[in-house]
């Protein structure tokens, strides 16, 4: 028996608004086995994923396909690994415990319809189901002012982000009349037969479609919020921004381009590419001098994005399977190191990369798994993320965008500098005397899937490949 | 047996160090014996290579599997004269690094022999590996494990030292990740089959232009890790900051991958390109000859002599190898042999005096043959064997490497002895210094001398010294046929593909068309006419 | 009769302004209406291309009821987060609410 395609995301909505009224009725030392509700909820969704037929609703504005059963595993991964490591994070509110998960998993209901809309007011509405409740979880930290900035800042921005999407939207609308990503497709192919070249206003709303998509995606030169938030907003928010927000943002991305834009594709691609190569070096310079560990990963993952993109430039279906593939591979190992981050962080309080000196002789275990997490990051063999950039940069060699693949390369050659730093606080700066890091269960389930993640799609990439590749022929090329 | 052997040699360490993660750390002897057992028995293993060994077979004890289908990428192991003699270098030298690390590593013994299995399964794999991701997989796996053996157990400097290493090394590397996947795709619009195997890699015809780039992008990889003239700024700092253990590895098999790499795929891959390339990098080769010595005979502590004499010798094998006939690149091959057991044996008597009196410096010695005389004995017969006395096995690679150069050109032989003399020069003036003269200094008088450990470490080494110096037939029986085939291979592809341009460059002309223009689909017709590759 | 050109010309000028608003700001109450001004624009087009290129169909319209809806609350959520500022601040200039580097 199959359910209908989108009955996993009604499933989900309805169980997060059951966390908000479970919260009512359970007292205040109880609270945090809302976590464990919420983790409960997520792995029912997972399950009710295969259980759902493939298929469109809503005459196409709604579609499960490959492609977002890929990326909804992606955002189910992410929320459960993020509730998991924040169970005992929340503790520490003294209120409001309960909406924490709950404002989770809206994100994440608004994350898998994105990741299925092929209509443009839908897709709206579900990029701002995923982003309010960001901006409360990004401010969340009540007291801290620090807290309170990120969440200003990701609210204005994020705003202004979405109003520049919309404008382009409306352009869109105006040139083609229809709001489906299929009939925008139809339309501009029969303009491009009749009138030719792409006109200033299609152009213009390329650069606003380019403009809100890279606020979500934080590329360059739209990434200056994502330092300030992602250090300001608590930890595990943190992972779920860098992880799951940027996948949402990178599917709504492949289905508007490759879907609606295709046939234009040499107009946008070359502003991707250069964003791309900005992004890779911009993220990956500044991320040298950084001495907090979140405000580096952050820059990270700006240029993780960037190197997302090389795959994405490539506009073929091995370029698509690569980005997909690279996505999970960068889902394990960063939010792997976050987690070791938010662990380290609890008990310490700091999340600065000197106070990881001497963590290797205190807690040998949580360091070597920090180093494989990063050491993934870079893209060292037999890691996943070292097949995930062979993959991408193999796509991109394939169409000759070899000045790509050397930027690339060479500002892998810059990350690993500043990623083998944590390492090298961690193993060869000598501090006797450092306490070992406590791990609660929740941090204990999301390193070892995180680890697991790691080690199984760099040895054994064989399954999540062909997940991958099924997922890139959604579109056509 | 045969198709297990190799699978084996790569995954008895790891097993093995996966082991060594459950014993308790406190139990430091049991950790020691138990590594110590774990690369042992690898020797033991890689033994059986050696006595099965069918010098006329070409590539042989292969395994091809599958690994990853969708890109084509097989687990294809195997090894043929070239590299039978590195694996057993390697399995070797990790035995007696471990044995030696006995008392000089105290704190986080478990980890640091974790390390050294880790990183002999590493070394194996790049020589075994016959599919270019599988090969690139090891190459940069390795790093890691030696980052952390300079990083954590290093000297004063080691941090410095090993994120120096790691960068140069991988800057170097990366560009040939870009190089293989560039073959990868060439490879698929040729054949139309996605694979990675270097067997079959090398059966394309590359044009002139794409050989000229991608040997640049291999060759950088290769000449860092060697490292050949202007790289080389990496290889002083980690070798003297590295403990004795790194520092053998370091010396005795990690450079000669570069080596091995220049001659495994850089030569058979891009033949006329290296050809093109002969004269920059015989040059080069000599400065790095000349000026390694040069440097070496400055030098004060003793450890960055032996490091510096690495870059001289590494010359010398890239000398040979750039000879191009027979003789060059036989004993260019066995060269990399020697060095890697006369560094090696180098760096574990250096080894050995800085555990008694912790200093390297050589002004601190002086004299102590009469304290020391067994020290002393191993010391002048392995420095003896560096500087290539015959009767020692540095002289049949030297004497080889340079009848090699002179049968290509002759000045190049003349440069190359310049070299051997100098040598002579810093290493003798450095025995004198170390073991002869007055016993200046109170510490010296109360050396201890070796130990039976010591003793059993170096023994058979010097046997190693003697058995190529005196008979090194046995050796070369059998990387000779390898060689003889690798060079005919070489010459049949390399004029295959000049005739191969030439005809393409008359059809352009003919049709009047710049050669860059021209269809992809013509080049390939014209291969298949001249072309039998295949 | 104004034409959609009127119509569009009038929104460009408001989204100009908007953004300039939103970036030369230093209230954070103004930017947050700047931004009110960008949504705006927004609708202003839709409506326009609504009656203009496609007269039958109303997606024009349902988009720019959507778009009011989210931009309430997404204001609501934006005002919520600047009272929590005004509290540890006392005042809402977003020069002042610089901890981190901008």
């Amino acid at each position: 028996m199959y359910f209908i395609p989108i009955f996993p995301e009604i499933f989900l909505f309805l169980w997060a608004i059951l966390i908000f009224v479970v919260d009512f009725f359970l007292k205040e030392d109880k609270r945090k086995n809302l976590g464990y509700l919420s983790l409960l909820g997520i792995l029912i969704t997972i399950i009710l994923l295969f259980f759902s037929a493939q298929g469109e609703m809503f005459g196409k504005v709604y579609s499960y396909d490959s492609l977002s059963l890929f990326f909804k595993l992606v955002f189910l991964l992410s929320a459960f690994l993020a509730i998991s490591v924040s169970i005992d994070f929340v503790a520490k509110f003294r209120a409001f415990k309960g909406e924490f998960f709950g404002l989770i998993l809206f994100s994440t209901v608004g994350m898998m319809l994105l990741s299925s809309a092929r209509e443009l007011i839908f897709l709206y509405v579900s990029l701002e189901l995923v982003t309010i409740p960001l901006y409360v979880l990004a401010a969340y930290l009540k007291p801290d002012k620090k807290s309170a900035e990120a969440g200003l800042k990701y609210m204005l921005l994020g705003a202004i982000s979405s109003a520049i999407l919309l404008y382009g939207i409306s352009l869109i609308y105006g040139i083609t009349g229809t709001t489906f990503l299929l009939g925008i497709k139809t339309r501009l192919m029969v303009d491009y037969l009749q009138i030719g070249p792409i006109g200033p206003g299609l152009f213009l709303s390329f650069i606003f479609f380019i403009a809100g998509f890279g606020f979500k995606l934080a590329l360059v030169p739209f990434h200056m919020w994502a330092p300030d938030v992602y250090e300001g907003a608590p930890t595990p928010i943190t992972a779920f921004l860098s992880v799951g927000s940027k996948a949402a943002g990178l599917v709504a991305f492949l289905r508007v381009f490759f879907e609606s834009f295709s046939v234009y594709n040499p107009d946008w691609v070359t502003i991707v590419a250069v964003l791309a190569a900005l992004s890779m070096i911009i993220g990956n310079i500044i991320a040298l001098p950084q001495t907090n560990i979140k405000r580096m990963l952050a820059y990270s993952s700006i240029a993780q994005v960037g190197y997302i993109l090389v795959g994405l430039v490539a506009l073929s279906e091995r370029g698509v399977s690569s980005v997909a593939f690279y996505t999970l591979a960068y889902l394990f190992a960063n939010l792997g190191a976050f987690v070791v981050a938010i662990a380290f962080e609890l008990q310490t309080g700091s999340s600065e990369i000197k106070d990881y000196s001497g963590l290797s002789i205190s807690s040998p275990t949580l360091s070597f798994l920090m180093m494989l997490f990063l050491l993934s990051l870079v893209g060292i063999p037999p890691l996943a993320g070292f097949v995930g950039k062979y993959y991408l940069f193999a796509a991109a060699i394939e169409k000759h965008l070899i000045w790509l693949v050397v930027i690339a390369v060479l500002t892998s050659v810059i990350s690993l500098y500043y990623y083998v730093g944590v390492i090298k606080e961690m193993y060869f700066n000598k501090k006797e005397g450092g306490e070992k890091i406590f791990l609660p269960f929740g941090i204990k389930l999301a390193l070892l899937i995180c680890i697991i993640g790691v080690l199984l799609v760099g040895l054994f990439p064989n399954p999540f490949l062909n997940l991958a590749s099924q997922a890139a022929t959604v579109f056509k090329y | 047996m045969s198709e297990y052997i190799l699978t084996l040699l790569v995954f008895v360490p790891i097993a093995g160090a996966l082991l060594l993660l459950l014993v308790n750390k406190e139990k430091g002897g049991l950790i020691k014996s138990f590594a110590f057992v774990i690369a042992l028995i690898n020797f033991i293993l890689s033994l059986y290579l050696y006595f099965n060994f069918v010098p006329e077979n070409g590539f042989q004890f292969e395994v091809n599997q599958s690994w990853v289908q969708s890109l084509g990428i097989n687990y294809h192991l195997g090894i043929d004269g070239i590299s039978l003699f590195l694996v057993l270098l390697t399995t070797f030298l990790s035995s007696l690094a471990i044995l030696s690390s006995w008392s000089a590593i105290q704190e986080k013994v478990k980890g640091y022999m974790v390390t050294m299995l880790f990183l002999e399964a590493g070394m194996i794999g790049v020589f075994v590996s016959l599919d270019l991701f599988l090969f690139y997989v090891f190459w940069e796996g390795m790093l890691i494990p030696m980052y952390f053996l300079i990083g954590i157990w290093g000297g004063p400097r080691k941090i410095y030292a090993t994120i120096k290493f790691i960068l140069f090394t991988m800057l170097g590397s990366i560009f040939m990740l870009v190089a293989i996947l560039v073959l990868y795709f060439m490879n698929y619009n040729y054949t139309g089959e996605y694979s990675f195997d270097l067997l079959k890699i090398l059966q394309l015809p590359i044009p002139f232009g794409a050989q000229f780039w991608l040997f640049l992008a291999f060759a950088l990889a290769f000449a860092i890790k060697v490292p050949m003239f202007p790289f080389h700024t990496w290889l002083p700092d980690a070798h003297v900051e590295a403990p004795t253990a790194g520092s053998v590895l370091l010396a005795g098999v990690l450079l000669k991958m570069g080596t091995y790499g220049f001659l495994r795929f850089c030569l058979p891959l891009f033949p006329n390109a290296f050809m093109n390339f002969v004269p920059l990098f015989s040059i080069l080769a000599i400065i790095g000859i000349i000026y390694g010595a040069l440097v070496s005979t400055m030098q004060k502590d003793i450890k960055s002599l032996v490091a510096f004499s690495s870059v001289s010798h590494l010359g010398f094998v890239m000398l040979g190898l750039f000879a191009l006939n027979m003789q060059g690149i036989s004993g260019g091959i066995l060269q990399m042999i020697n060095h890697g057991i006369s560094t090696g044996a180098l760096f574990l008597i250096v080894g050995m005096i800085y555990e008694r009196r912790h200093t390297r410096l050589i002004e601190e010695y002086g004299g102590i043959a009469r304290v020391v005389p067994v020290f002393a004995t191993f010391l002048i017969i392995v420095t003896l064997s560096s500087i290539g006395l015959p009767g020692t096995n540095g002289f049949v690679g030297e004497f080889l490497i340079l009848l090699g150069a002179f049968k290509s050109k002759t000045v190049y032989a003349v440069l190359g002895a310049v070299g051997i003399i100098l040598a002579a020069v810093y290493m003798l003036w450095m025995i004198q210094r170390v073991l002869f003269q007055e016993i200046k200094k109170e510490e010296n008088k109360n050396l201890l001398d070796l130990n039976l450990r010591e003793k059993i470490t170096l023994i058979p080494i010097v046997l190693l010294i003697f058995w190529i110096g005196i008979y090194p037939q046995s050796f070369l029986s059998k990387i000779e046929p390898a060689v003889k085939n690798m060079l005919e291979y070489v010459n049949y592809k390399s004029e295959q593909m000049s005739s191969c341009e030439k005809k393409f460059d008359e059809i352009c002309e003919a049709k009047d068309e710049p050669a860059g223009y021209v269809k992809f689909e013509l080049r390939r017709c014209t291969e298949e006419s001249v072309l039998n590759l295949r | 009769m104004p034409s959609l050109y009127h119509y569009l010309s009038l929104s460009a000028l408001l989204f100009c302004i908007g953004i300039f608003g939103a970036l030369t700001r230093r209230n954070a109450i103004g930017i947050l209406m700047a931004i009110e001004l960008l949504f705006n624009a927004v609708n202003i087009n839709f409506v326009a291309f609504a009656r203009f290129i496609d007269p039958q169909a109303i997606v024009g319209q349902v988009f720019t009821i959507f778009v009011i809806t989210i931009a309430a609350a997404e204001a609501a959520v934006g005002l919520a987060i600047i009272i929590l500022i005004y509290r540890q601040h006392k005042g809402v200039d977003v020069d002042k609410v610089n901890i981190m580097k901008w």
